[in-house]
C-alpha cells in the first residue's frame, strides 16, 4: 500500500511537473443590447429597397442593379449590387475616381453564397447587406446580418462570425468562417484621409455590361441614357479596369487590376496603409512605390523572412506573394475580409511578377 | 508516518513554480466592440477588473476626447490568444485626444497596440506583452503609434516584441518617457519622427536598446530627437526578428543605434554591459550593403537581379548629421562583442577584448562636407571611426575626430 501511494506520488509529481500548455477556459459572452437606433433603421426591410419577399432581392422602382469589371475577393462570396439614387437627382462622371454621387443615394451590396456554385441561380444562403448612404454630404456605412430563415436583416455594428459550405466550381465541398465586418472593418477599408467614401462604384470599373453580359448596355451609357449620369464623355475616352478574370487580356493589366481591387483600397496615398509606402493603384508606375527592390516597413513577420516587396521574376522571394497567399492574422494581406486564399488571384500575380524584369 | 503527506508536500514543493492555475477567461468581445463604436465623444469607457480573451481585433476609429481606462495592469488583461482575425489586438484610428490607461494587451497575431492618424494619444500604464518567452512567432510590436501627433507613452511596459517594443512611426511631437522595455528585439525605436523626447526609460535584455531611424519612402522624414537620462543596459538578447525588418540587422549586444538621422542629442544616459556596442552611428548604405550582401550569398544569381531600390526617393537622406554624443555612462563588463554579426566581429578583431562603447560608421555624404558628429565623453570611453566606405582602412579610435561643438535641440513645446 505504502509502496503504491508512494509510486502513485512520483507519478503524479512527474505529470504535474511537465510544462504542460494549459487549456485557457474561456466563458462564452453574456448577451447584452445596445440601442443602435442613432445609427440607422435596424431592419433591412424598412428601406423598402426589394420587392416581394427580401430574400429574392428583387429590386423595387428606383434601384438599379450594376456590376463591377474587377470586384473585390470576399472568401468567394456572391454580391448582387444596386444603387438608389433620389429621383431627380444626378450623379456626376469624375474620370479616376469614384463617381461623385447625390445627396441621399444608397448603395446596397448583398453577399450572398450559391448552395452549388455552378448552379449560381439555385438556391442560396444570404449573409449581409451592406449599405453605404450618402447623408448631410458624409458617407456612413451599415452592415444588416441575415436571419437563417433568410426573412429579414438586421442592424448590427459589432460584426459576426458566421460558419458556410457550398459546393465549389470543381465539385468539391467548401467552408469558411465568413466574417462579418463591424462597423469600424468598413471604415478600414472606405477610409480616404479622415472621410468615407463608396470604392467600386468608379467610371474605370462600372465602365462594361451588367455582369459582363455583352447583350446588356454599357452602363455608364445605360445611366447617361436614364439622365442619371453627367458629364460623360464619349465612351471611347472613357479608362476601363480589366477584368482579371478576362483571360483574353494580358496578364499585366490582370495582376495590377488584381491588386488594385483588393489592395489600393489601402496601399495609396490617402488610404490607410500609406504608412508602409507601398502603392498598388493600377496606375502606379514608380518602381519603389509598387514594391519593386523596396524593403519592408513595418511587416514584422509579415516580410516572411524576404527583403523586398516585389523581386523581378522571383515570386517566391517576393514579400507580395508571401502575404496574399498567407491566411495568417498577422501576416495575411488584405488583413481584412478574407480568410481563404484566392487561388486563381495569388496564381495571377505569380504569373506577373515572373514576367517582370 | 503519514506517507500521503509526504507525498502531497513533494506534489506542491516539485510543482509550486510551473503549475500556475489556469486563468479562466471571460468574454466580452461584442459588448466591448459595441462601446468601442457607439461610445459618444467626451465619454470614458472603464473595462472592468478580470481576464478578457477576443478572437477578433478592437477598433475604434474616429472618436475625439475619449478616455479608455482600466483597473491597473495587473488587473485587467485583454487577451488575444485566441485571434483569428485581424492584424493587431486594439487599434484606435482617426482620433483626437485619446487616453488609453491601465491595462493590459496580451499576444495579438499581429501588433497588439496601434494607434494611427490620431491627434493626442497618451499611453500610460498599459503593459503589452506576448507571454511566454522571446520568440519569432510573437507579433511585431507592442505599444505602436503611427502618423500620429502629440503623443505620450509613458510608465508603460514592453515585453517580448519580435520587432519593436515601443514603436513610434511617422509622428511629430512625441514623448517617450518612465517606460520598461525587456525581451524584445528593439525595446523602444523612434523611426521617421520629428521633435521626439525620450527620457527615463529602462531598456535591458533586447537585441538593441533604444534606436533612433530614418527610413527611405516613407510619408515623413523624422529630425530633432533629445534622448537622455535613460537606463539602457545587458541588451544581449539574440535577434529573433523575421529578417528583411531593418531591425533583423541589429547585432545584438546593441545599447543605442542611431540610423541616418540627424539633429539629435544623446546625452545623460546610463549605457552598460551592451556587449558590442554602447552607441552606433550608422548611414542607410551600411544597412542596404549588409542586406544586399545577405542575398548574394543566400539567393542564388542574388545580388545582380536583387537591389535596394531606395534611390528611388530623391528626398530621403541615408547618413547621419549634426549628432551630438555627450557626457553619457559607459560601463562594459563584457570582453567580447556577439559574434552573431559582422560587425561583432570586426569589432573582436579591432578593439581586441573591449569592444567599443561609441562607434560611427564613417561613411561620407558626398553632398555634405561635415556631418558633424560631434562627441564629448571622458577619455577611456572608446570611440571608434570606421570609415566603413573604404573596407575600414582608416579605423580610428581618436576622439578628436569627434570634436566638435555639436548641435543643442530645443524641443518646441
Amino acid at each position: 500500500m505504502k509502496v503504491a501511494t508512494i509510486w502513485i506520488g512520483v507519478v503524479m509529481m512527474l505529470a504535474a511537473c511537465q510544462p504542460k500548455q494549459q487549456e485557457a477556459v474561456v466563458l462564452p459572452e453574456e448577451t447584452t443590447s445596445i440601442d443602435l437606433s442613432a445609427l440607422g433603421k435596424a431592419k433591412l426591410s424598412e428601406y423598402n429597397f426589394f420587392d416581394g419577399p427580401l430574400k429574392n432581392l428583387l429590386p423595387a422602382a428606383g434601384v438599379m442593379p450594376y456590376s463591377l469589371n474587377s470586384p473585390l475577393f470576399s472568401d468567394y462570396a456572391f454580391k448582387k449590387r444596386f444603387v438608389k439614387i433620389p429621383s431627380g437627382a444626378k450623379v456626376k462622371f469624375s474620370a479616376d475616381d469614384v463617381l461623385d454621387f447625390p445627396e441621399g443615394t444608397v448603395i446596397i451590396k448583398n453577399f450572398y453564397y450559391p448552395e452549388d456554385f455552378r448552379k449560381p441561380e439555385g438556391a442560396c444562403r444570404i449573409l449581409e447587406t451592406r449599405l453605404l448612404i450618402r447623408e448631410k454630404g458624409a458617407w456612413n456605412t451599415l452592415p444588416y446580418i441575415w436571419n437563417e430563415e433568410q426573412t429579414e436583416a438586421f442592424l448590427d455594428v459589432a460584426g459576426k462570425t458566421i460558419p458556410v459550405s457550398w459546393t465549389h466550381y470543381d465539385g468539391s465541398v467548401r467552408t469558411v468562417d465568413y466574417s462579418v465586418p463591424n462597423i469600424n472593418q468598413c471604415k478600414g477599408c472606405h477610409l480616404r484621409g479622415d472621410k468615407i467614401f463608396p470604392i467600386g462604384p468608379s467610371a474605370r470599373q462600372l465602365n462594361g455590361s451588367l455582369n459582363h453580359n455583352k447583350t446588356l448596355p454599357n452602363q455608364l451609357v445605360q445611366w447617361a441614357d436614364m439622365n442619371l449620369l453627367d458629364g460623360l464623355p464619349p465612351i471611347s475616352q472613357v479608362q476601363k479596369l480589366a477584368s482579371y478574370e478576362d483571360d483574353r487580356e494580358p496578364v499585366e493589366k490582370r495582376a495590377r487590376a488584381w491588386l488594385e481591387v483588393n489592395c489600393a483600397h489601402c496601399h495609396r496615398e490617402d488610404g490607410p496603409a500609406k504608412t508602409s509606402g507601398l502603392h498598388l493603384l493600377a496606375s502606379v508606375t514608380d518602381r519603389f512605390k509598387l514594391g519593386i527592390g523596396k524593403p519592408p516597413v513595418a511587416a514584422g513577420k509579415g516580410s516572411g523572412g524576404l527583403l523586398y516587396g516585389i523581386v523581378p521574376g522571383k515570386p517566391d522571394e517576393s514579400i507580395l506573394q508571401f502575404r496574399i497567399s498567407s491566411t495568417h492574422p498577422g501576416i495575411m494581406m488584405p488583413e481584412l475580409g478574407r480568410k481563404l486564399v484566392h487561388k486563381e488571384g495569388v496564381e495571377l500575380v505569380r504569373q506577373w511578377i515572373s514576367q517582370l524584369n | 508516518m503519514n506517507y500521503r503527506f509526504v507525498v502531497l508536500a513533494g506534489f506542491a514543493m516539485a510543482c509550486s513554480k510551473p503549475n500556475e492555475a489556469p486563468k479562466t477567461w471571460q468574454t466580452i468581445e461584442k459588448s466591448l466592440q459595441t462601446q468601442l463604436i457607439t461610445i459618444t465623444d467626451g465619454d470614458t469607457l472603464d473595462l472592468p477588473e478580470g481576464n478578457f480573451m477576443f478572437t477578433k481585433n478592437l477598433t475604434m476609429d474616429g472618436k475625439s476626447n475619449v478616455l479608455i481606462r482600466g483597473k491597473g495592469m495587473d488587473k485587467t488583461i485583454l487577451s488575444f490568444k485566441n485571434q483569428t482575425e485581424g492584424a493587431e489586438g486594439l487599434h484606435i484610428s482617426n482620433g483626437k485626444n485619446i487616453v488609453l490607461q491601465d491595462f493590459s494587451i496580451e499576444d495579438s497575431k499581429g501588433d497588439n497596440l496601434k494607434v494611427n492618424d490620431t491627434k493626442g494619444i497618451t499611453i500610460r500604464r498599459v503593459r503589452s506583452m506576448w507571454t511566454g518567452e522571446p520568440k519569432n512567432e510573437n507579433g511585431a510590436y507592442a505599444l505602436y503609434p503611427v502618423l500620429c501627433k502629440n503623443v505620450i507613452i509613458e510608465e508603460s511596459v514592453a515585453i517580448g516584441s519580435s520587432d519593436a517594443g515601443i514603436y513610434v512611426g511617422q509622428s511629430d511631437s512625441v514623448i517617450i518617457r518612465n517606460n520598461l522595455a525587456y525581451w524584445n528585439v528593439a525595446g523602444i525605436e523612434s523611426e521617421n519622427s520629428k521633435w521626439v523626447e525620450i527620457y527615463g526609460n529602462e531598456a535591458y535584455d533586447n537585441t538593441g536598446g533604444i534606436l533612433v531611424f530614418d527610413l527611405p519612402g516613407l510619408t515623413t522624414y523624422g529630425h530633432s530627437t533629445r534622448v537622455y537620462r535613460n537606463n539602457v543596459h545587458d541588451n544581449n538578447h539574440e535577434n529573433f526578428a523575421t529578417k528583411g525588418n531593418v531591425v533583423a540587422s541589429i547585432p545584438p549586444g546593441t545599447g543605442f543605434m542611431l540610423l541616418a538621422t540627424h539633429n539629435l542629442e544623446l546625452t545623460d544616459n546610463d549605457i552598460a554591459n551592451n556587449k558590442t556596442i554602447g552607441v552606433g552611428i550608422i548611414s542607410y548604405e551600411l544597412v542596404a550593403a549588409l542586406t544586399a550582401g545577405e542575398t548574394a550569398a543566400d539567393v542564388p544569381g542574388g545580388a545582380a537581379t536583387v537591389v535596394n531600390n531606395y534611390k528611388q526617393d530623391s528626398l530621403y537622406n541615408p547618413y547621419p548629421y549634426q549628432i551630438s554624443v555627450h557626457q553619457n555612462r559607459f560601463s562594459n563588463s563584457h570582453w567580447f562583442p556577439s559574434l552573431d554579426s559582422d560587425i561583432g566581429k570586426l569589432f573582436l578583431t579591432e578593439s581586441f577584448l573591449n569592444p567599443p562603447d561609441i562607434a560611427y560608421d564613417g561613411i561620407p555624404n558626398p553632398e555634405r562636407q561635415d556631418a558633424e558628429i560631434c562627441i564629448h565623453e571622458d577619455e577611456k570611453t572608446v570611440i571608434m571611426h570606421l570609415d566603413a566606405a573604404n573596407n575600414f582602412k582608416s579605423l580610428s579610435k581618436d576622439h578628436k575626430l569627434f570634436d566638435c561643438a555639436g548641435v543643442k535641440i530645443e524641443i518646441r513645446s
